[in-house]
């Protein structure tokens, strides 16, 4: 399939662009980035750490929007949809947090100092966390699937709140924070227009990997299931 | 080999060391969904003969 050898060959350059174009005062071609006040070499990670915070809130919408659309047509596959979008959710959470506490090391001084953008997100990894023990724990399926599909609905409630709201409102570290002189959200971070490029370009590669690995989730869901009741019957 | 000329080499480098190691994580990803979505197509289309020959 084209689409796939297209990802690949976005994400290598994503890869190699990001990593290895120089970072210099005055850029004057069109391969050398900026350098931003206060971060100079270690900028270069907003090329992974942006795209999975921003799927992780892409997960968890669709993960809400599938467990609605399953308690109104009671039908598993949605079911299987949100669970296989919560479970990526919840990687790429883990994900944005490791990679902003090793920037934060870098930049702030130490890996974790509960700025608020920390705190927010473990907030979300406890909230999320919940939603894996919830369905663990319930051997019926139709009502696995309710309660789960409830529960991420309210679960759901909270993500604006953490994610755009309190580390926006509060002071802290984090860029968008209510003390940021430059604030905003992330792309007036003083990038050049190759900069942003190659982060939109990241973006757009993060989101389709993304895609390819849910479609991938929902489907095993999907056949496991199907395998394990044809084991029951036969 | 000279250790310090080696030293010095990843000193230097070390932002395409980080590239290298990058893309092979991207490589081998990249396969394992392959490999993954190919096994999941072979399994579908068993299961779907399945319903056809009952």
């Amino acid at each position: 399939m084209i689409w796939k050898i297209l990802l690949f060959i976005l994400l290598v350059f994503v890869s190699i662009a990001g990593i290895a174009f120089p970072i210099v005062e005055k850029p004057s071609t069109w391969y050398e980035f900026p350098l931003i006040p206060g971060l100079e070499e270690n900028a270069k990670i907003i090329f992974f750490h942006v795209p999975t915070a921003w799927l992780l809130v892409i997960a968890f919408l669709m993960s809400t929007i599938y467990s609605f659309r399953y308690l109104r047509s009671k039908n598993l596959d949605e079911d299987a949809k949100a669970y296989s979008a919560a479970q990526l959710g919840m990687v790429f959470s883990i994900l944005a947090t490791v990679t902003g506490a090793v920037w934060a090391k870098f930049a702030w001084g130490q890996f974790w100092s509960w700025d608020p953008r920390q705190t927010s997100i473990f907030a979300i990894l406890l909230i999320y966390g919940a939603l894996f023990a919830l369905r663990s724990s319930i051997e019926s399926e139709d009502k696995r699937a309710t309660l789960s599909a409830v529960y991420s609905l309210i679960a759901f409630v909270t993500v604006p709140f953490f994610i755009f709201i309190m580390p926006r409102i509060m002071k802290g570290l984090h860029p968008g924070s209510a003390d940021d002189t430059n604030s905003g959200p992330v792309v007036d971070f003083q990038m050049n227009s190759s900069m942003q490029l190659i982060f939109f370009l990241s973006l757009i590669g993060f989101t389709i990997l993304y895609l390819w690995m849910w479609r991938v989730g929902y489907r095993s869901i999907i056949i496991r299931d199907k395998l394990n009741k044809q084991q029951i019957r036969g | 080999m000279n250790l310090e000329g080696l030293n010095n080499f990843f000193q230097n480098n070390a932002i395409y060391i980080v590239m290298i190691i990058v893309l092979i994580v991207w490589i081998g990803i990249f396969l394992y969904m392959l490999t993954l979505d190919k096994r999941l197509k072979s399994i579908e289309k068993e299961l779907i003969g399945d319903k056809n020959e009952k």
